[in-house]
């Protein structure tokens, strides 16, 4: 084989893209070569200046490139650190409003059905416009009734037990 | 730490910071492919830029299964063509064709002895950077983009076949074209 055969293989080799088997050969055929060893030498030398070859990252380059995509809104904008607060904010806000709301309702609530009796007399005395004796007679025994303090607990018992059967009253 | 095809993925979620590090990652490499390509620091900006904005105009249509890196590399490609054929057809400058510039160049620069080919020891300055860059651009583009993919980006032949969406046989033969050519460009400069 010819020394201009072996310039594509060395080529490779120099990029490491041969396998071992490849690789010793070509090393073999360079260490009785001397041209071919120096053409390997400046192979790589041109491998080696190309990748010094850079460029410059230049000021403001980032700033300048995130401006055009925040522009084309192609980049999630950060939030501030107030706007992170001002949110979380939110929740403890929302949670002291729904227990403001919630105790101002219970309270209003409470006042129907805790005091029964403020409500009653005035709802009793605007339908007692219209009501009959007896039947204000009724309403006064029920409101007593209402109140479990005004029962007298034996009294109740000797009446229950007269409604009770005989045959089961000892058995 | 996390990979690029899964800060790409965080990002079309609508992650901020998944791009800033995919750019921090990045940027330079852009910047550096833009400038071989171009050989000018200014287009290298732009083009660099462009490829960015191109990527995340792009994201939503991005495979995941697909590599990253190769698929930026594709984009950057295209976009500084895109460049270059611009300036062509507004008759600015464009990429000097082989022998344009015999005996315009800088004054010829050896590199110090044999041992200067080793990169640890290399001599180096602007002025061989500018013959570099110089000899770069007086390659055909298909032969320039292979070889700086290869040597610039550190690319593998499968990963340049894959941008250039050509074969890793023709990838090998654009490569050692590349380099014959950079070798005569460059023999005042090589020892």
């Amino acid at each position: 084989m010819e020394c201009r055969d072996w310039r594509e293989r060395i080529s490779t080799s120099v990029d490491g893209e041969v396998p071992p088997e490849e690789t010793r050969r070509i090393e073999g055929h360079l260490e009785e070569c001397a041209e071919c060893c120096a053409l390997e030498r400046k192979m790589r030398a041109v491998g080696i200046g190309v990748a010094r070859t850079e460029g410059s990252v230049p000021p403001g380059f980032r700033e300048k490139l995130f401006a055009r995509m925040e522009a084309e809104d192609l980049l999630p904008r950060r939030r501030s650190l107030f706007v992170f607060s001002l949110r979380w904010a939110v929740v403890p806000v929302a949670a002291a409003a729904a227990l403001a709301l919630f105790m101002l309702t219970s309270a209003d609530k409470g006042k129907v059905a805790v005091s029964p009796r403020q409500t009653t007399p005035s709802a009793a005395q605007t339908a007692g416009e219209h009501l009959t004796p007896e039947e204000r007679e009724i309403i006064a025994h029920l409101d007593i009734l209402e109140d479990p303090s005004d029962l007298d607990p034996s009294e109740d018992v000797d009446e229950m037990e007269m409604f009770v059967p005989p045959g089961k009253r000892h058995g | 730490m996390r990979s690029d095809e899964e800060l790409m993925e965080l990002y079309r979620k609508g992650s901020r910071d998944a791009f800033e590090e995919l750019f921090a990652r990045y940027q330079g490499k852009v910047i550096h492919f833009a400038y071989r390509m171009t050989g000018d620091q200014a287009r290298a900006e732009e083009a660099a830029q462009e490829t960015f904005l191109r990527i995340a105009r792009a994201a939503s249509t991005w495979q995941p299964k697909a590599k990253f890196s190769t698929w930026m590399y594709t984009i950057a490609r295209r976009t500084t063509l895109n460049f270059l054929r611009d300036e062509k057809d507004d008759g600015e400058k464009v990429p000097i064709t082989p022998g344009e510039d015999a005996g315009d160049g800088p004054p010829a620069l050896q590199l110090r002895g044999p041992n200067a080919l080793n990169p640890e020891e290399m001599a180096w300055s602007a002025q061989i950077q500018e013959r570099f860059v110089a000899a770069l651009q007086r390659l055909p583009e298909t032969y320039r983009t292979a070889f700086v993919l290869n040597r610039g980006d550190g690319l593998s032949y499968e990963e340049v076949a894959s941008v250039l969406g050509i074969t890793v046989q023709a990838v090998k033969s654009r490569i050692f074209r590349a380099r014959e050519m950079l070798m005569e460009s460059l023999s005042m400069v090589l020892p």
